[in-house]
């Protein structure tokens, strides 16, 4: 049952189109920025509208080492996505595991492991994040790649959700494999991760997102240029010219921050929405 | 092709709590055994326990006298049909068929032919590509058996497989199972609540109570000598009235003064008793033409199903009300007085403690008389 | 549940990934954090000294700790209600539209995606004291902008970043949501005479309160600790400590003060307070958490 109120269906897409056109307005000016060298941008206000500049200033920042960093945004596009995969597939990895044990498995001590997983929940990585980098390390994991995955793994919000989910699963497709001949590692390749791959995409998304918009760990772990991540070098770039920002520079290295995971959550948005909501669950 | 041996079967649970207390029964080759009992009476245990799905806490199991406790469900060659299917949701209908024999490393071209053989079988051959979600409750049914059947294993095991269909589709995959398992001539145990597809199925019926076997027989044999108060009331519908009565030398008599002959002579002293008297064993009397034996009642309510009708009326000194079942429509009114006679040879008597029939079965009648 | 057993050493091949990664990075330094707290160390990291409780009476005499404590409620606290209240109306109005509820909902919700560094730097630039577009009208207004100089407008600035990110997190949910509601509620309070706003406020408000709470505890744990980025990549904490929260304190004190002991003492102090967050967001999950 809806009335239909033709003036406040107006008024409801009038006010939508207005909070779109909001939240739109920073990337737009973004991108106008982005297009215009820094004289044109420093005569007045920002621009609204598109410069000339464009393809050269993204063609500088991807090919030329940018400001004081000594390496250009490619490498550290290339370091994000190594971090965001890397702690993606690893916690997914890890997850399916772990959860498979606690759900399908009766041992001694099982209480226990659940609640040392579990526990890691309360406590995200920017409480402890002091001891944990000298244990980074003393580990010497500084500036390397493991240094920027593993110890963001380390928490249990997958194996939560896959636990959740091989809750779901009907007791019955287990014994029912296991009266035709199924064993544990069968059982997990034949019937269990088919039946996850919608829950593993939609903690792709998640968990893709997750590493590579992380902040205080790189930042904190990567001290040369050559793991420093793109989300962690825009400090950097705002601080490093000696009196005016290169705000042209700055855009465009912000938009190419932004574009992979906005990529990665646009084309799959059916699965991030469905990864959310079952997290509540 | 089996036959299975349970000695003493005992399933305590860790919680303390005793499933089933030491089940002793014999099945023979090619043998359909029904186990039949209200929920919570331990049969889906004992089904489990047989499929090696719970461990088996004491007692022995042998199939092929071979022990199998320790063994895998696996390794024990049974085949089980879950009572919601419990097909793999993201394999075809052939793949779900299939998977037992891939597990067995059954070579590609083989598996296909006798996935296809099977499939021939129960008619599904059209339906082979489809997945379980693209099928009727009645087809995923019929993938459920034909997974069962391609196995070719020594043992069926049937957990409630037709409680999820509706009423008409229950009938007919009835007779096909019974077809089926007759044809392919393998040892099958079917669990069920229904007492009418336990009557209908079985060569043997296990009735099951609160852990126990109270009876194993055929059919025809529990319903004509239940062993228990408890069997008499689950086999046969409506259920078998229970009145009280007093046994002294060889006859009863009931408070409300009726006197009858009884079918067991009390050797002793005086004692109260169970009579049990089915539905369809009396029969309705006009009041005028009642003798000696007829039990005086005044009818509470008729229902006409047809081809017969149930008649449920109040009889002096008991609590429940007698039903009895007549053939056709009667012209018997709510209110009305009439005498019920009893079928004299069909009187049933039971110990009011024990609830144990109180004269001795047959014992030939304990066993199959399927042949070994 | 169905469960295998016999099986001893499977479940401990299955589990071995995750409990190294665990122990390694998460108990490891957790406990190290607890000892820490108790230890005055020599920035040299050359020696240290037992002071018991002193670090916490340090940290707890200081002004500057309910300081920033006091900024991180009211930090959070606009995040939270601002993101919630944004997210909740916008929803509605999706709700309502029928037609472009999804279009809606795809063209919202990727600022999700956007790290809350990035955001941060998206909102500054508007935000210029010298070129920013919004600061230039804000100023036509008669408001003369510097988050850099005024410490208010630097709170402002990164609530305001913080709050358009966390937007369409909550607007997925709010809309999930709203979509759940059974029509014939609706229905029957329409037929028993309530108008749309009394719908709402009686039926509607009601059986969203679940996720609303869920929501406010998530958004919670988003203002205290994934704003980090945000806050060091526009203001660093600044001017003059205005937006510098619990969080940014700690590493302030650890990572440029060198002062572990007291830097360890407001992380075991943050640990309470989350953990007391993670309770209350534990007992609205009990119904659905089991063990």
């Amino acid at each position: 049952m809806r009335y239909r109120r033709p003036g406040l269906d107006i008024a409801s897409h009038a006010l939508l189109i207005l909070a779109l056109i909001a939240f739109c307005l920073p990337v737009w000016l973004a991108i106008t920025a982005a297009t215009h060298d820094q004289a044109s941008l420093y005569t007045g206000t920002a621009p609204l509208w598109f410069g000339s500049e464009g393809l050269d200033n993204f063609r500088a920042v991807l090919t030329e080492p940018v400001g004081r960093l000594g390496t250009d945004v490619t490498r550290l596009l290339l370091n994000s996505t190594v971090m965001a995969l890397g702690i993606a597939l690893g916690k997914i990895a890890i997850a399916i595991l772990a959860a498979y044990a606690i759900v399908f498995f009766r041992f001694p001590l099982r209480r226990l492991c659940f609640w040392l997983i579990f526990i890691t929940l309360m406590l995200p990585v920017e409480v402890r994040i002091m001891p944990t980098y000298r244990v980074a390390a003393d580990l010497g994991l500084l500036n390397s790649y493991v240094g920027l995955i593993l110890p963001l793994i380390a928490s249990a919000t997958a194996t939560f959700l896959f636990r959740q989910f091989y809750l779901t699963v009907p007791p019955e497709l287990l014994e029912a494999a296991r009266v035709d001949g199924a064993g544990p590692w069968r059982f997990l390749r034949d019937i269990l991760l088919p039946l996850s791959t919608t829950n593993i995409a939609a903690l792709f998304v998640i968990m893709f997102l997750y590493g590579w918009n992380q902040y205080l760990w790189p930042l904190l772990i990567t001290t040369e240029s050559d793991h420093m991540t793109i989300v962690v070098s825009l400090k950097r770039l705002l601080s490093s010219a000696d009196n005016l920002v290169p705000w042209q520079t700055v855009m465009a290295t912000a938009l190419l921050a932004m574009l992979p995971p906005v990529a990665v959550i646009v084309l799959m948005q059916r699965y991030f929405v469905k990864g959310l909501v079952d997290a509540e669950k | 092709m089996a036959t299975l041996r349970l000695s003493a079967l005992r399933k305590t649970y860790p919680n303390g709590f005793t499933a089933l207390h030491g089940a002793d029964l014999e099945i023979a080759d090619g043998e359909l055994i029904v186990v039949v009992g209200p929920s919570g009476c331990g049969k889906s245990t004992l089904l489990r326990m047989l499929a090696g799905l719970e461990s088996i806490s004491d007692g022995e199991l042998v199939i092929d006298d071979r022990r199998v406790n320790e063994l895998e469900p696996a390794q024990r060659d049974v085949a089980m049909v879950f009572q919601n299917y419990a097909l793999y949701p993201h394999m075809s209908v052939a793949d779900n068929m299939g998977y037992a024999l891939k597990n067995r490393r059954v070579p590609k071209a083989e598996r296909r032919r006798k996935v296809e053989e099977t499939a021939r079988l129960i008619g599904l051959e059209d339906l082979l590509d489809r997945r379980p979600k693209q099928l009727s409750g009645g087809q995923r049914q019929r993938v459920a058996m034909g997974r069962a059947i391609v196995r070719e294993p020594r043992v069926f095991l049937f957990d409630e497989p037709l409680s999820n269909l509706d009423a008409k589709l229950r009938v007919q995959m009835r007779l096909e199972i019974r077809r089926l398992q007759k044809r392919l001539g393998v040892t099958a145990v079917y669990v069920t609540h229904d007492q009418v597809e336990a009557m209908t199925l079985a060569d043997r019926l296990v009735v099951m109570n609160g852990g126990r076997i109270e009876q194993v027989g055929t059919p025809m044999h529990l319903y004509e000598r239940p062993a228990s108060r408890f069997v008499a009331g689950f086999i046969g519908s409506p259920a078998m009235n229970v009145l009280d009565a007093r046994l002294e030398g060889d006859s009863l008599t009931l408070p409300c003064g009726t006197r009858l002959a009884s079918p067991v002579p009390s050797p002793g002293e005086a004692k109260t008793v169970c009579l049990g008297i089915r539905p369809e064993h009396l029969s309705v009397v006009p009041e005028g033409d009642a003798i000696d034996g007829d039990l005086s009642v005044r009818v509470e309510l008729v229902e006409p199903l047809g081809a017969d009708t149930l008649v449920h009326a109040r009889l002096e000194g008991q609590d429940d009300p007698v039903v009895a079942r007549v053939d056709g429509i009667r012209a018997v009114a709510e209110g009305d007085s009439l005498a019920l006679r009893p079928d004299a040879g069909r009187l049933h008597l039971f110990d009011p403690e024990t609830g144990q029939r109180l004269d001795p079965l047959e014992p030939e009648c304990q066993h199959s008389t399927f042949p070994a | 549940m169905a469960t295998f057993r016999h099986h001893r050493v499977t479940p401990w091949l299955l589990l071995a990934p995750q409990l190294a990664v665990v122990a390694i990075f998460f108990f490891w330094p957790a406990a190290q954090a607890m000892l820490q707290a108790f230890y005055v160390e020599d920035p040299f990291g050359l020696g240290r000294t037992f002071v018991a409780f002193e670090n916490f009476a340090r940290v707890l005499a200081s002004a500057e700790y309910y300081r920033a404590l006091g900024i991180t409620v009211t930090f959070s606290v606009a995040v939270a209600l601002g993101a919630m209240a944004l997210a909740l109306l916008l929803a509605v109005l999706a709700d309502r539209v029928i037609k472009g509820a999804g279009a809606y909902k795809t063209l919202l919700v990727w600022p999700y995606a956007v790290a809350p560094a990035v955001a941060g730097v998206l909102w500054g630039f508007m935000l210029d004291p010298e070129l920013g577009l919004v600061s230039a009208g804000l100023g036509a207004l008669g408001i003369d902008w510097n988050h850099r100089l005024n410490g208010g407008q630097a709170m402002v600035l990164v609530v305001m970043a913080s709050i358009w990110k966390q937007m369409s997190y909550n607007f997925v949910f709010f809309l999930a949501g709203l979509q759940a509601i059974p029509r014939s509620l609706l229905e029957a309070a329409a037929i028993d005479g309530a108008g749309p706003w009394r719908r709402f406020w009686t039926i509607t408000f009601p059986l969203l309160s679940p996720t609303a709470f869920f929501l406010l505890v998530m958004n919670s744990v988003y203002a205290f600790f994934e704003t980090f980025g945000t806050i060091d990549a526009t203001t660093a904490g600044g001017p003059g400590g205005a937006t510098r929260t619990l969080v940014y304190k700690v590493f302030e004190d650890g990572f440029i003060g060198y002062d572990l002991g007291a830097s360890a003492a407001q992380s075991v102090l943050l640990m309470g307070l989350v953990g007391l967050l993670t309770l209350l967001q534990f007992r609205y999950l009990e119904r659905k958490v089991q063990y």
